[in-house]
């Protein structure tokens, strides 16, 4: 990515996640979004996260491309997410996951 | 009016105090993510320098990994696409406090919001109901004790990243942690069936290029998500109990 690419990247990200935290403050301050509105938003950040997840998961390789390691790694870590409510626990137990189950496969 | 001053003073402190003790806690997940974010951008397509810019600029983790992860992958829009709609959430928050933030004053009401991240909202959304100035104060205090812990701990990454070896698998950090953010924020059945929804999707268009997945998938997410909903309003509600269980 060239560094015009990068800049225009950010500037587009920094001015749109702004505009995110502000716009209702700023502009819609006195009236409230409808019900059905803000529980659709609500679904958009477990939607993105989740389609993230699997696409770098999977990466360039396709779903073939997957050890057994990896896929094991994010099991772990999701499994210690719910257990301990703790993102320092999903990234030890995920890596720990991924070291161990690759050198052992 | 000294010991009016004095009492002003003790009570600022006091509320610095409070806020600093709320937000450490808060606080410590962030560093090791932070630190993700830090090694992903010493091995980003991005130059090193606007990857490292992200952490004071846009300030929100999630969207500085997808941006820092998928610059060099991705199409240039849809590594801006993907940045905006991660932080679309942002605009729950906005609403949430767009009623305390009234009483502010302009400046307040302008710089406030960009430190609206998940840790902010979460605690100044229990404090609504404290004086506009207490609040201010309290909002602030939170904010930028947030703000100086990333913008030290994503550098610390970026400083540390290069001497890490290969066989670390660093490299697998971010999904790792897209994951337990994945998790962290479905509260709700029809959230469930928009993550389960938008990862299947964008499993099965893994292949599309410029990691356009990512959107499709997400797209398909927020539908289903929405489908469920309407399923769910429509679902009667249960007849209640006319005794109490012992």
């Amino acid at each position: 990515m060239s560094t015009a690419a990068a800049l225009f990247a950010l500037a587009c990200g920094a001015i749109g996640t702004y505009l995110a935290r502000s716009g209702l403050i700023l502009l819609l301050a006195d009236r409230a979004l409808p019900a059905s509105v803000e529980r659709a938003l609500g679904n958009v950040g477990p939607a993105v996260l989740a389609a993230l997840t699997v696409n770098l998961a999977v990466g360039d390789g396709g779903i073939g491309g997957v050890e057994f390691a990896e896929a094991a790694a994010l099991v772990v870590a999701g499994a210690f997410t719910v257990w301990r409510k703790n993102l320092i626990w999903t990234f030890v137990a995920g890596m720990v996951t991924l070291w161990v189950v690759g050198a052992l496969t | 009016m000294t010991t009016t001053s004095t009492s002003g003073t003790r009570r600022l402190r006091w509320i610095d105090r409070q806020a600093v003790a709320d937000i450490v806690p808060l606080a410590i997940p962030a560093v090791p993510f932070g630190f993700v974010v830090g090694l992903a951008a010493t091995e980003s397509a991005m130059p090193q320098w606007v990857a490292w810019l992200t952490a004071p600029l846009v300030f929100a983790g999630a969207a500085q990994l997808a941006m820092i992860t998928l610059a060099g992958s991705a199409s240039l829009w849809a590594v801006i696409t993907a940045v905006l709609v991660i932080n679309t959430r942002h605009v729950m928050y906005s609403a949430a406090l767009a009623p305390t933030f009234r009483s502010q004053p302009r400046w307040m009401r302008w710089i406030g919001p960009f430190f609206m991240v998940d840790q902010t909202f979460a605690l100044a959304a229990l404090h609504t109901n404290r004086s506009p100035a207490d609040f201010r104060r309290y909002y602030l205090t939170v904010a930028l004790t947030l703000y100086a812990i990333w913008n030290t701990v994503v550098p610390l990454g970026m400083i540390v990243g290069p001497i890490v070896p290969d066989s670390w698998r660093l490299d697998y950090a971010p999904p790792v942690m897209f994951a337990g953010l994945t998790l962290f924020a479905i509260k709700r059945v029809p959230a469930a069936v928009a993550a389960l929804v938008g990862g299947f999707v964008s499993l099965a268009t893994v292949d599309l290029r410029d990691r356009l997945g990512i959107v499709v998938g997400a797209v398909a997410g927020v539908l289903a998500g929405a489908i469920a909903e309407q399923i769910m309003e429509r679902r009667p509600a249960p007849p209640p109990r006319s005794e109490a269980t012992p």
